[in-house]
């Protein structure tokens, strides 16, 4: 993608909305119950649309259209599930939690069972996951402001950094609660609008499946690109190329040869040798030359022209599937696990679990007056998301269609930002700063939400009840303004270390430590009286213990060659891994139940807890656990 | 209520049922766990509905490919029914949820009345 003035426009006007209306509502937050709670006094039309808001990030606004792009109909567990997540967090959680009325999941976890050490290790939970979640929104900031306008990496995280934490410390809970609200109206409209224009322009819905019967995607433009050394390419079918001076490629016609040095030959050497890789041949290209298909893995820097009509070349990160199986169920996602239902509902699982366990959007809870008032904004929230998640797979799917040149450039989750300049004129360039405004409101409101949520942890719990309990209500509010401070800079530097891992994959480790720890937590704690104090934190500290230990240790398989052969010998292991919450989740569960039948014994004073989680508001009886 | 148990309540319950309830004796631990157990059985009630949606869809696949090859204005049936029938029926069990539950907190509060 070019650089392109209307996007960063768009980029500019975000940032600036967002900074003034954090600004303006600093003015009306005074107390800590405005920067906690925003004095639970937020009407649901406006905690939902903030509550959509923040929970929409950048794997939602980017992330699902390029998976759809790339995978096809697996995909759309995702964004179902995302979802769905709300439907269960309705069901089970979201009416007993505001009666508690609690500050954060830490409150909850010491009041309901009166154990401040419980309340500690909550703590713990809540900055792991709230900065798991962080790091790919900071990805996200970083690739955009980089494909928007050239400028670096760092410069996304930086400026993004800023303007989220001059949103937190500057209004609280009040103040992004303004933001955030502001925020999902910029996304609905930029993703849905685009999408919309783009359906009526190029001919509805079924131009993505027309191509099926063609079986191939094939480029509807003459494309060049960019190729440098290492760089791999699979050709589905025969492809004509027209290299522009010389290059020098590995061959081969199955199994994908990845490893850059595989090419041991320079362009000068004639003949060039034969390749060390078995089944694969050195083939020096020059002018316009049709290659079987196969597998490329380039020598060297060069230009490529690939004409109008050839079969898009797939780059490494996408299989180079027929239109045909991208489009059915069990494609190249699930498909290529081997047991494709299994994943299926494992995918299903830990996507809609982990919602219920995010500690950032269960805080939001608070913010309603009521129970009655939590109940009807979650339901507005499945009307928001529902809403929303019917666009990112219409552009996904036009994607393919439209521009699979980003196929070969590995390119895909950029496909939002890309497609609509494709509609051409000042609407295509409206449109692109529309995108591109919207995708910056995507990470910010997330992240924003985060901050507020580690800065909660970390000056309302860390300070305010470990360190300093005696601290007055003001040196806790400079306490929560400090810690943003500190998270935001602590995210922003962590951000600039995970170029390298995909942003949905990121996104999912959060959530399946959240479906392993606080999901369990929550359910059983609201629901099971007989839970005791020592299984819950046995169980808590099992399950997110467990799924923190088994992404960390994939995230250094990424980074360490050893691991990953070890790992890559054993491709069960690897999976579940990868993919914790199939496991980590029944054995909270299990911990929990097993531990309380074993050694029974409650904590005292259970039946007060329950009936202040379950006693209607009409009795009369409520008041909540942090008064005013 | 309080941190340590005991109800700091506005306003002293008035009746005995609520007194009862309200003061956690064993007849209002009955009471409760009866508003409990109906609240949970029409939660998990919704959520096995859509649970049942969302898993019979893959099992379909699974075992009667054909359906995956309908399609409705040249667009997969698979893909309308995840990718955009989900969303009002989530709506749609939301909806029913939030009315039933109020009716049960509003029953409930009624008989302790």
């Amino acid at each position: 993608m070019t650089p392109s003035v209307a996007a960063v426009l768009g980029l500019v006007a975000m940032a600036l909305i967002s900074i003034l209306a954090g600004l303006f509502a600093r003015r009306y937050s005074r107390t800590t119950s405005d920067f906690m709670v925003a004095a639970r006094a937020v009407p649901p039309r406006v905690n939902a649309a903030a509550i959509s808001g923040e929970y929409l990030s950048a794997a939602s606004f980017l992330g699902v259209a390029g998976l759809v792009m790339q995978f096809g109909y697996d995909v759309l567990w995702y964004p179902v599930g995302y979802a769905a997540g709300y439907l269960l967090l309705l069901l089970f959680v979201a009416g007993p939690l505001r009666r508690f009325g609690a500050y954060t999941i830490p409150d909850f976890a010491e009041g309901r069972f009166d154990s401040p050490k419980f309340r500690r290790l909550a703590v713990i939970l809540v900055l792991v996951i709230g900065f798991f979640y962080a790091l790919p929104q900071m990805k996200a900031a970083g690739l955009t402001v980089e494909t928007a306008s050239g400028l670096p990496y760092w410069v996304g995280v930086a400026v993004v950094a800023v303007v989220v934490v001059t949103a937190v410390t500057g209004g609280g809970m009040r103040g992004i609660t303004l933001v955030q609200s502001l925020q999902f109206a910029a996304k609905i409209f930029a993703i849905s609008l685009p999408a919309f224009l783009l359906l009526l322009h190029f001919g509805g819905p079924a131009t993505p499946f027309a191509a099926a019967r063609g079986q191939l995607v094939r480029l509807p433009a003459s494309t060049t690109y960019r190729v440098s050394r290492g760089e791999l390419w699979q050709l589905p079918r025969a492809t004509s190329l027209d290299v522009e001076g010389e290059a020098l490629v590995l061959w081969s016609r199955e199994d994908p040869v990845r490893a850059p040095g595989a090419v041991t030959a320079e362009v000068g050497d004639t003949p060039a040798p034969s390749s060390p890789v078995r089944g694969s041949k050195h083939l020096l290209l020059f002018g316009r030359q049709r290659i079987p298909a196969g597998t490329l893995v380039w020598g060297g820097s060069a230009t490529v022209l690939v004409p109008k009509g050839q079969p898009a070349p797939f780059g490494s990160a996408t299989p180079a599937a027929t239109t045909a199986s991208w489009s059915a169920p069990f494609g190249p996602l699930a498909g290529g696990s081997g047991h494709p239902l299994l994943f299926t509902y494992s995918l299903i699982l830990a996507i809609v679990l982990g919602t219920i366990g995010l500690p950032h959007i269960l805080v939001r809870f608070y913010t309603n007056p009521d129970a009655r008032a939590a109940r009807r904004t979650a339901l507005l929230v499945l009307v928001l998301l529902g809403a929303f998640y019917l666009w990112p797979p219409v552009f996904g799917a036009l994607g393919r269609a439209l521009d699979p040149s980003l196929y070969g450039n590995n390119l895909t989750d950029a496909v939002v930002l890309v497609l609509p300049s494709l509609l051409g004129g000042w609407l295509g360039q409206l449109l692109l700063a529309v995108v591109a405004a919207g995708a910056f409101a995507a990470f910010t409101s997330t992240l924003s939400g985060l901050l507020v949520s580690l800065a909660g942890a970390l000056g309302h719990d860390v300070y305010g009840r470990w360190l300093r309990p005696s601290a007055s209500a003001h040196r806790r509010r400079v306490a929560f303004q400090v810690a943003a401070v500190g998270a935001g800079a602590l995210a922003a530097a962590l951000g600039l270390m995970v170029g390298q891992f995909d942003i949905s994959v990121l996104v999912g480790w959060a959530f399946a430590i959240a479906a392993s720890s606080f999901f369990p937590l929550l359910v059983l704690g609201i629901w099971w009286p007989r839970l005791t104090t020592r299984a819950a934190a046995l169980g808590v500290a099992l399950g997110g213990g467990t799924a923190t230990l088994a992404i960390v240790t994939t995230m250094v398989a990424t980074l360490s060659p050893q691991v990953e052969d070890f790992l890559a010998r054993s491709s069960g292991l690897a999976v579940i891994l990868a993919q914790p919450a199939i496991v980590t989740v029944p054995l909270a569960f299990a911990t929990m139940v097993l531990g309380s039948l074993l050694r029974p014994g409650p904590p005292p004073g259970v039946a007060a807890k329950l009936v202040q989680l379950h006693a209607p508001e009409l009795l009369g009886l409520r008041s909540d656990y942090i008064p005013e | 209520m309080g941190r340590d148990g005991h109800p700091t309540s506005p306003g002293q319950p008035s009746s005995s049922g609520l007194r009862e309830f309200s003061e956690q004796t064993e007849v209002g631990g009955i009471f409760l766990q009866a508003l409990m157990r109906r609240q949970l059985r029409l939660s998990l009630g919704v959520a096995a509905v859509f649970f049942v949606f969302l898993g019979a869809q893959p099992l379909l696949s699974t075992v009667w490919r054909p359906w995956t090859r309908w399609e409705v204005a040249g667009v997969p049936v698979t893909w309308v029914v995840l990718g955009v029938l989900s969303y009002p029926l989530l709506v749609w069990l939301g909806r029913h949820y939030v009315r039933r539950a109020e009716e049960v907190d509003e029953e409930f509060t009624d008989l302790l009345r």
